[in-house]
């Protein structure tokens, strides 16, 4: 057990070994207790090379097709993958990996061969630097309070696990992988192990997709035991995501809709001209040194937000800070810029634009995950914006957190743009919104536990409390929010932006930060149902949670409580949040007046 | 060639079933041979890593299902194909008279953009059976058949021995890299913001 805990490494991903899942309820780990639940299972002889044909004892994988008749696939048998190594061994890929889960799950002794095996396979990832990094779940006093801070601070770019492939248990054991392939079977990329020698893996997906489309047909979705096979094809470019994390369907097909735009971003979607006229026509080139690119917005679908609700947030600030940004980036925007960003990470600090259409949410959360990784002066392309051409983008970082970013369609324009952006740092250094764009890094933002009291008129601002009275209050463990508020996202429906709560005791964790990202995540997909939905409120509970939803036709609420929440209380807090959040909208939005972004 | 990174050659195995695809791409990547037969189900892929000219290689090599029932991938399979490997059995002349078949299906399916100089490999398979002695397709006749269709390479195999197996394959991937296109420049458009402007401004209108 405790080997097993120390080899699995702590990164932002648990997703990537199934080994770290966390189990809520109260599970007896003892060798016995595992054996009497699982007797059927075979736990001993699962890494074993010769336990060959288990696929064939297995033909259930349910598929679920688009439109007609659920035509069974039997993904096992029909086509099986084969690696270099065996033949026989990679008929069960999805089964196996199912079994190494309950086993990596359990702790249980009998999984010390994979513990064994992951370490190593783990220790030659050279790159991964992030797997060097200890646990640190079960040493929460160490974490700050402040998720988002947290989690960029450990989390290191770049691709992880390249020497494995489909025949490692290691690979088979990570929670989520993401692939692209072509439509003639070619890997693209794939986030984890080596595209090259997932050749055969690659072909094993577009056969499965095209036995389908071959039936006038087209695959979403395959589930097997606690995996789903999410695929989506776009043109020439098939993207399939196998995850066995229990985010809804609609929130991975989300990711790869998200995983394509930036592949959008980097290339646009010419590429599909080119696999016309050459099936042969091989991308992974033009994606060469990307993969910072890539890893960080996996890591973005594990925290990020943006990534399923389609808003943005805005860095908190003073409004006349950010009114003071603003009109200096309208002062340059007329002069060929199309839009002019100031951000601070994923937060918008201001936005402008020349061009009446506004920025989509999604389109920024791309550029930034792409800027944040690359180069300063690039051609970019916004795919909800125009899919098929590019813009260039000047980046300027003003300090580690924040930055400039100035789209045009000219791609001579760098010197006039460094120009602007030298007027423009001018006149944030003078009128300090760098200055405050720093402190409101360190103290702002909402926290629960600063809910106002209401009737009151005291907190007119997220900016006039002592901050530090505020961080000692947030010292204090196991205080939470009025009525046992834990955590709040509130996505205004007019302006697509959101806003959540900076993460407080109890949620200081990592695990539980995720946890919870993860019931929202669920909580919007449901509540976002196309067969059930679209519903209105939602209050559940669960041994994690009590989750409240509000859906109306200017906002959405998420809320989590303390489990043991009184729902009329609940109700109440929801309330009094909303009426926090419109007392100091102008802090928290970027509101219709200053930018051109309203409509 | 400019560029050294490693490329991916797409190679499809077609002939009729029982000639042994599956026996030879087994022999070649996992040297390794069983005499039991065993219908391919749809479509089978192996990876192998080669060195050839100071360059690696992948080859993703399609072993298809010889059997008409499996026959449903069609286009799919053959898309983006680098090099196509019709089998016959020497010793069963049905299979050589259906490498026209085969071969016809494939140019038809992937279209290649120059079918007459797309790179095949024939491989005739089982010279070991029986010593040679129940062999009704002779290796002029086969030759012969290849020297028609533009002088496609010809190999006499044996998946069983191991027999010329891995030159067969070398000759295969040097094919597939012959037919390698040249490399064309990625430009896509930028956007023309005034041109657009005008296109807006046009739809606006109505």
């Amino acid at each position: 057990m405790t080997s097993n805990a120390s080899s699995s490494s702590f990164s932002d991903e648990d997703e990537e070994s199934a080994g770290q899942k966390p189990k809520t309820g109260s599970i007896d780990y003892s060798p016995d207790a595992i054996e009497n639940q699982l007797p059927s299972i075979a736990l001993n002889t699962s890494i074993d090379e010769e336990k060959v044909s288990v696929a064939d004892d297995h033909h259930e994988p349910v598929t679920e097709i688009a439109r007609g008749s659920s035509r069974e696939i039997e993904p096992e048998r029909l086509i099986s993958s084969t690696g270099e190594s065996n033949l026989s061994t990679e008929t069960g890929v999805w089964r196996n990996s199912s079994k190494v889960e309950v086993d990596g799950a359990t702790s249980s002794p009998c999984s010390s061969g994979y513990a064994g095996e992951m370490g190593t396979s783990s220790g030659t990832a050279s790159t991964s630097g992030a797997d060097d990094i200890q646990e640190l779940r079960n040493n929460s006093s160490s974490v700050g309070n402040d998720g988002e801070v947290l989690h960029s601070a450990q989390w290191v770019p770049g691709k992880r696990h390249v020497d494995e492939d489909d025949t490692c248990m290691s690979w088979r054991e990570r929670k989520k992988h993401f692939f692209v392939l072509s439509h003639s079977g070619k890997p693209i990329f794939s986030r984890y192990g080596n595209e090259h020698k997932l050749a055969g893996f690659s072909a094993t997906l577009q056969a499965i997709i095209s036995f389908v489309k071959d039936g006038g047909d087209r695959i979403h979705l395959i589930r097997a035991g606690k995996h789903q096979v999410v695929f989506l094809v776009k043109g020439p470019i098939y993207l399939v995501c196998i995850s066995c994390t229990e985010e809804p369907y609609e929130s991975l097909r989300g990711q790869l809709e998200l995983l394509y735009g930036q592949m959008v971003l980097i290339l646009t979607e010419s590429v599909s001209r080119y696999f016309e006229k050459n099936p042969k026509f091989d991308m992974t080139p033009l994606l060469g040194g990307t993969d910072a690119v890539f890893s960080s917005l996996f890591h973005a679908f594990s925290w990020n937000p943006a990534s399923f609700l389609h808003a943005y947030t805005c860095l908190p600030l003073p409004c006349a800070t950010r009114q003071a940004a603003a009109a200096i980036l309208q002062d340059v925007s007329d002069s060929g810029v199309i839009y002019s960003m100031l951000m601070c990470k994923y937060k918008v600090v201001s936005l402008v634009g020349a061009q009446k259409a506004p920025l989509h949410p999604d389109d920024m959360l791309l550029l930034a995950n792409f800027v944040m990784t690359s180069e300063s002066f690039s051609p970019i392309c916004l795919p909800r914006y125009n899919a098929m051409a590019f813009l260039h983008a000047y980046v300027h970082y003003f300090d580690d957190d924040t930055y400039l970013v100035l789209l045009t369609s000219n791609s001579d324009a760098f010197f006039h743009l460094k120009d602007c952006r030298i007027q423009i740092e001018n006149v944030l250094v003078k009128s300090n919104v760098l200055s405050d764009i720093q402190r409101s890094l360190l103290e702002g933002g909402m926290r629960v536990e600063n809910l106002p009291l209401y009737p009151s008129t005291r907190y007119g601002s997220l900016f006039h409390n002592e901050p530090s009275d505020r961080s000692q209050e947030s010292l204090q463990p196991g205080i939470g929010g009025p009525d046992g508020l834990w955590h709040f996202i509130y996505r205004s429906m007019n302006l697509d932006q959101y806003v959540s709560s900076k993460f407080s005791s109890p949620i200081t964790t990592h695990q539980h930060q995720k946890r919870l990202y993860r019931a929202y995540q669920k909580l919007y997909a449901s509540m976002h149902d196309k067969e059930t939905g679209p519903h209105k409120t939602q209050f559940k509970r669960d041994g994690n949670y009590v989750l409240l939803c509000w859906v109306t036709t200017d906002f959405e609420l998420y809320a989590a409580f303390d489990p043991l929440a009184d729902k009329g209380s609940a109700i109440r807090i929801c309330n009094r949040v909303c009426q926090w959040v419109k007392d100091v909208e102008n802090e928290i939005f970027l509101l219709g007046g200053g930018s051109t972004f309203a409509w | 060639m400019a560029s050294r990174r490693r490329m991916l050659l797409k190679v499809i195995i077609l002939g009729d079933s029982g000639v042994g695809k599956t026996s030879l791409m087994n022999q070649y990547v996992n040297r390794k041979f069983s005499n039991q037969y065993k219908a391919t189900i749809g479509a089978d892929f192996l990876t192998k890593e080669i060195q050839f000219e100071d360059r690696l290689f992948t080859l993703q090599i399609w072993d298809t299902a010889g059997q008409e029932r499996f026959q449903s991938l069609g286009v799919a399979f053959y898309r983006g194909a680098d090099c196509c490997v019709l089998v016959h059995d020497v010793n069963v002349m049905k299979s050589f008279e259906s490498l026209s078949n085969w071969r016809e299906e494939f140019l038809i399916q992937a279209s290649p953009s120059d079918p007459e100089n797309f790179p095949f490999v024939v491989l005739g398979n089982k010279i070991d059976v029986d010593g040679g002695n129940s062999r009704v397709v002779s290796e002029k006749k086969a030759k012969a058949w290849c020297a028609s269709k533009g002088n496609i390479p010809y190999f006499e195999t044996s998946a069983k021995e191991g027999f010329n197996v891995e030159a067969a394959f070398e000759c295969i991937a040097k094919n597939a890299l012959k037919n390698e296109p040249e490399e064309e420049m990625y430009i896509p458009d930028t956007i023309d913001v005034a041109r657009e402007r005008q296109q807006k401004s046009s739809g606006c209108e109505c």
